[in-house]
């Protein structure tokens, strides 16, 4: 853990022992020490801009909440709550507040939804599309290193 | 503190409780204008959710042969009173998501807005008959408009629609405008 603000560097260290590495095995290694954080951070982004326009404009949402009459008042703020969640949530894993944690829960509202468009509307490119997203923060739920976290 | 095995500290702690209050801010200016941003005679009334296979228009109705109509609406039973002119379409909120639709060839952004809907114009007598509805559910009611009528389909996102599906009604809407931009009321 580095000593600058709490954010942990916990990564890969270079073996001294180890013959001078190549352009190939440094982009490889910097990407296997980077690649997580930067996985964090466009799940954030993916999750903070669904969030924000369910906040702000909920009702142009409703139509995705199953089960639920669009026009209705309650369907709003169900959106509403999912929007706070997903702020909440991208925050947390961009932050690297608790970021597996976080991807998880954001592992289980992406696999609601899956299974949500799945079954309103087949296996379809947005379905497909959200499928690798789900793909994404399950593999960030295993990570367990973490560069740039938040641990303080 | 220790969550499912993951460590919180107060720095974390600080960040969240004011990402938890700018989202309830936001939450706060959602619901606030949770009846704008979208026509009155938005599809999303119609009390429809989920996805909706598009159908095919109409073959012997394409949009672009005639009038328009709120599916809302009740069913136009000919040229009776005229509608009212109300706003500039070009001052509301929505106005960047209408696509145009008539009169006109539409364009490819208001084909694939129109994905999910049925929308039908044609001409009757000195105005135009409009209808719109949401593909696959009962058949659209139609009104009436006067000559020189402009029909807009409103879509506030485009990334919803999938192949001949749209997967949230909830922005879509239709707007008849007259030849000055006001909205038909």
């Amino acid at each position: 853990m580095s000593k600058n603000a709490g954010w942990a560097t916990k990564g890969r260290q270079a073996s001294p022992a180890a013959a001078p590495p190549t352009a190939a095995s440094k982009a490889l290694r910097l990407a296997a020490d980077w690649g997580p954080t930067v996985a964090r951070v466009m799940l954030g982004l993916v999750l903070a801009w669904f969030g924000y326009h369910e906040l702000t404009a909920p009702r142009l949402w409703t139509g995705y909440v199953p089960g639920v009459s669009p026009a209705s008042t309650f369907a709003i703020l169900l959106v509403l709550a999912h929007g706070w969640v997903l702020l909440m949530l991208a925050v947390a894993i961009i932050a690297g507040i608790a970021p597996r944690l976080a991807a998880a829960v954001a592992a289980l509202l992406l696999l609601q939804i899956v299974i949500t468009l799945t079954i309103t509307g087949g296996l379809t490119d947005l379905t497909l599309r959200d499928i690798g997203v789900l793909g994404l923060a399950i593999c960030l739920t295993g990570n367990a290193r973490q560069r740039a976290a938040l641990t303080r | 503190m220790r969550i499912a095995g993951e460590t919180i500290g107060a720095r974390g702690t600080a960040v969240l409780a004011v990402t938890a209050v700018v989202a309830i801010a936001l939450g706060a200016h959602g619901w606030s204008g949770r009846n704008s941003g979208l026509p009155p005679n938005g599809l999303s009334g119609t009390g429809l959710s989920g996805t909706r296979p598009a159908a095919s228009p109409s073959p012997s109705t394409p949009a672009s042969q005639g009038p328009t109509a709120a599916p809302s609406r009740p069913p136009a039973q000919g040229p009776t009173a005229p509608p009212t002119p109300g706003p500039k379409l070009s001052s509301q909120s929505y106005a960047s998501y209408a696509f145009l639709v008539w009169p006109g060839t539409p364009s490819a952004s208001a084909k694939a807005a129109e994905i999910g809907l049925i929308i039908s114009v044609r001409r009757q007598g000195t105005g135009l008959s409009v209808s719109a509805g949401v593909a696959g559910q009962s058949a659209p009611t139609a009104k009436y408009y006067p000559t020189g009528a402009r029909v807009y389909v409103i879509e506030a996102s485009l990334g919803d629609d999938s192949g001949n599906s749209d997967y949230n009604l909830g922005d879509d809407g239709l707007v008849v405008t007259d030849a000055q931009g006001r909205i038909l009321q």
